[in-house]
């Protein structure tokens, strides 16, 4: 019998339909080796289109906007550490950037999330700061988003797009990293044995917070925060809660900024809380809402973590590949530019294949991320957005309707059962498996790549890359950031253990030395 | 570093430790904001003082006349908590051995403290490059001991902060390049600000531009890379010494906070992969240094074949120095990243010492030539 006659058998072969379902679930799984080709057919024919106008206008933003300033700015942090870039905030918002992959449905413009990954490459390239200027953003709208709280994903995305109508940049940043406590937040098994000090209890009307939050990228120049914390700090696991924290509001205020090595244009601030009083109309999810979910309070806490980091993470990696491609520019440019023993460093066999392998980081750091995307399109935050019959209608649904006639619906309580039935209820087990550990295979993979194309291109550069002046030194500064924040490497690297490989081991337990 | 069968080195191994725990530790971070804070002029008074700058020049040139092992001692204590100074000692003692390997110590004057400034003893040179490779050179015109020098020239360390400069240059017709003595606050000489680099912040460099400029010929017409690459053999294990003591240091830092940092409920260190962290760490540094050691050893008694152990040795430690550095932040997470502790620095640093004295890949290259030159390897 030939091999295709054998392919042909499918289910009708010795084995029987469930032994090729077992063959294929088999690890690597079939679902998990080849999430791209399963992804593609079902997604819109319009989001390569989309892709691409959005790597255009990257192009075009980073030629007018980023590369002009990007040393500028760099400099003028290490000079004054305490300034803050409303100037390039002002513009990216000018240029429609913090809007451009909202949902239309909240008043974005309704470009796929996937093609912000792409995007973020393309100004990371130039600068990973500005990037994270930008990006970062769309991390406190992926964590807004997780909570499925329509009401104030439909409220607090609007005050986006009217702070873009009027000038005045209405960011959202994530606030959940404390002093005493960075990967332990990150992981529902270990956030029960972390040094938790940021607190919301529940009082009539609302809750008040005290604590204080570090780390919080964008923090200075945003307006909005989606604070994760904690009900009862010995039971954090079962008592999380995220609260919409605005400026302004009584008991909150800003601490300092931190003294980073890189991405110096992009704040890393300090957020304190001091009887912070959060009305129950900014409760984005706490214990109560999660009662009327299926899962656990600790089994939607780990959901909710993973819709956002799995999603994040692809983001990151791209900073990832977009700083190595930043780095393997500039050390292309130099052996352009530069004769060593007398002849051009391009025609120097050992330049040519440390280009190439600078060149392959980049385009392997890029698949991973992609992957990662088409994992979320599949089974993770983007899966509703990406059906068809949803992205054409967002898409195409002119949009004062959109604003006048489907608007109002989103405040009704039955909208965001329905998102949360779909998003908690009714995920799988396969579902976060598959896009965390894919999200945590790009951010380690991609962010390990940036660093080492900033290494080889100081290594090739010699001298010339030490210099502020020529940039190179700044990407592998920046890079360094990225495997550190959205979870260590290290801490991703268990992730895929546990999603990926754990899962078929019997016996394997993760963070339990 | 080995340093217990000798009283004199072991002695002066605790003085670089003390100088650097006094000196060096507690403004570590606002040394490193030069050009944007005052540079740490008290410190290179005081190294100065201690002979820090004249290691290796013989009595007569005011110098304390160590070896190899001495210097290597000094920088890897002075390296573990403030590379930067390291950077200045290196540089200058790197001017004066090429000096000293042209025949050109007279023109050296005696430069003990007491009786000069540190600004008299230091020299400043193009420490990050190996002069022939990248075409940073100026051009010379003239002919006997006394030429006039233009052109521009960059990243000539030390440049904004002493009166001579050993610099290369070109004379028309030669093949190879010499080295010249210059009063760079000759008017000639435009000297730009301070350029801001990835690491070593408080060993500037400056970018110079010639106009027919009078310079002083050291060795012989045309031979300034023989002088340079004697000199290079021995500064390689200074090299090697201060990324060694940059990587001891990281790893002195991580292990300390692995011990006091909680998570997961305990202190970091009992989760076995920061552990796999600290002992690839730690083995490095443990490599870095038996290679260090042996390398100065065969050095002083003038082993056959050590100055391709010492390119090979430095060339090796650098690397280990970027890596190990690396994970010397990493160890520390979120606070490894930034300025309140120690790591962001010697990963700057790490990788601009990675650079001294020329491109690594071409060192690499220059290594496997001399082999088939007929260097013995073994």
């Amino acid at each position: 019998m030939s091999a295709r006659e054998h392919m042909r058998m499918k289910g009708d072969g010795a084995m029987g339909s469930n032994g090729s379902k077992a063959l294929l679930e088999r690890e690597p799984r079939f679902d998990d080796m080849a999430v791209s080709l399963l992804a593609m057919p079902r997604l819109p024919k319009a989001m390569v289109k989309e892709t691409k106008q959005a790597i255009e206008l990257a192009r075009r933003f980073n030629d007018a906007v980023v590369r002009p300033y990007a040393l500028e700015l760099d400099r003028k942090k290490h000079e004054d550490p305490d300034f803050l870039p409303w100037e390039f905030v002002e513009e990216a918002n000018r240029w429609g950037l913090y809007t451009l992959f909202m949902p239309t449905l909240f008043g974005g413009q309704g470009v796929n999330f996937p093609a912000l990954s792409y995007f973020l490459e393309e100004l990371g390239s130039a600068c990973t700061g500005m990037s994270n200027l930008v990006g970062v953003h769309y991390l406190g709208v992926a964590t807004l988003c997780a909570s499925w709280n329509i009401r104030l994903m439909n409220k607090i995305m609007r005050d986006t797009g009217e702070g873009e109508k009027t000038g005045k940049p209405c960011l959202i940043s994530l606030a959940i990293t404390e002093p005493g406590a960075g990967t332990d937040v990150e992981e529902v098994d270990l956030v029960s044995k972390a040094q938790l000090a940021c607190q919301a209890k529940k009082v009539k009307g609302g809750y008040v917070v005290n604590g204080r939050k570090i780390f919080i990228s964008n923090g200075h120049l945003s307006f909005w925060h989606m604070l994760v914390c904690y009900e009862d700090l010995k039971n954090p696991q079962d008592t999380v809660v995220m609260l919409a924290i605005k400026n302004g509001m009584k008991g909150f205020s800003f601490g300092r900024q931190e003294r980073k090595m890189g991405q110096k244009g992009c704040p890393a601030s300090e957020l304190i809380f001091e009887d912070c009083f959060v009305p129950d109309d900014l409760v984005c999810i706490d214990a109560e809402q999660g009662k009327k979910l299926k899962g656990s309070p600790k089994e939607t806490h780990m959901q909710i973590i993973d819709y956002i980091v799995a999603a994040s993470r692809a983001g990151v990696g791209a900073f990832g590949v977009g700083v190595a491609r930043g780095a393997y520019e500039e050390a292309l440019r130099f052996a352009r530019e530069t004769e060593v023993d007398g002849k051009p460093l391009i025609n120097h066999e050992w330049a040519q294949c440390m280009l190439a392998e600078m060149y392959k980081n980049v385009a392997v750091g890029r698949l991973t991320y992609e992957e990662a995307n088409y994992a979320n399109d599949l089974h993770g935050m983007f899966k509703v957005m990406e059906w068809k019959p949803i992205f054409y209608y967002l898409k195409y649904m002119p949009k004062p309707i959109m604003d006048k006639v489907i608007q109002p619906f989103l405040n009704l309580g039955v909208v965001t059962w329905l998102f949360r039935k779909i998003y908690f209820d009714w995920q799988k087990d396969t579902d976060y498996q598959c896009a965390s550990g894919w999200g945590s295979l790009a951010k380690f993979a991609a962010t390990d790549i940036g660093v080492k194309n900033g290494q080889l291109a100081l290594e090739m550069m010699g001298r010339a890359g030490l210099r502020h002046d020529r940039g190179a030194e700044k990407h592998l500064r920046d890079s360094k950031l990225l495997q550190i924040y959205e979870g260590t490497n290290q801490l991703n690297r268990l992730n895929l253990f546990k999603c990926l490989i754990g899962r078929d081991v019997p016996g394997a337990r993760v963070f339990e030395e | 570093m080995k340093t217990t069968q000798d009283a004199e080195l072991r002695m002066l191994d605790q003085m670089a430790a003390d100088f650097a725990a006094k000196e060096l530790v507690e403004a570590r971070e606002d040394h490193d904001r030069y050009p944007f804070l005052p540079l740490f002029e008290d410190v290179l008074i005081k190294a100065h003082e201690v002979g820090f700058f004249t290691l290796l020049l013989p009595e007569e040139a005011g110098g304390v006349e160590q070896g190899m092992t001495a210097l290597s001692l000094i920088l890897d204590d002075i390296c573990r908590s403030d590379a930067s100074l390291g950077g200045v000692i290196f540089t200058t003692t790197l001017a004066h051995e090429m000096i000293l390997e042209a025949k050109g110590g007279a023109l050296l004057p005696p430069l003990a403290s007491g009786d000069h400034s540190y600004q008299e003893a230091l020299i400043a040179c193009p420490s990050f490059d190996n002069p022939g490779e990248t075409g940073n050179l100026l051009r010379a015109e003239g002919k006997g001991k006394k030429f006039k020098l233009s052109g521009s020239i960059e990243y000539v360390v030390l440049a904004g902060l002493c009166s001579r400069a050993l610099l290369p240059a070109k004379v028309e017709g030669d093949e190879g390049y010499s080295l010249f003595l210059v009063d760079i606050t000759n008017p000639g000489v435009n000297v730009s600000e301070p350029v801001f680099s990835l690491g070593l912040h408080a060993c500037p460099a400056c970018d110079l531009e010639l106009s027919a400029v009078e310079g002083a010929l050291v060795g012989q017409q045309g031979e300034g890379n023989a002088c340079f690459t004697a000199a290079a053999d021995k500064m390689f294990l200074a090299a090697a010494a201060m990324a060694t003591g940059v990587m001891k240091g990281s790893f002195t830092e991580a292990f300390e906070y692995s011990q006091q940092r909680r998570q997961g409920g305990w202190e970091i260190i009992n989760w076995s992969e920061v552990r796999m962290l600290l002992a690839s760490l730690a083995i490095k540094c443990k490599v870095a240094d038996m290679l260090l050691s042996d390398a100065c050893r065969a050095a002083e008694t003038d082993e056959a074949g050590w100055s391709l152990g010492a390119r090979a040795a430095a060339i090796h430690i650098q690397e280990l120095a970027c890596d190990a550095t690396t994970d010397g932040i990493q160890l520390l997470g979120g606070n490894g990243y930034m300025k309140d502790y120690g790591q962001e620095k010697r990963f700057r640093d790490a990788k601009q010492i990675q650079s001294l004295l020329g491109l690594t890949p071409i060192k690499r290259l220059d290594y496997i030539w001399r082999i088939r030159e007929g260097e013995n390897p073994w």
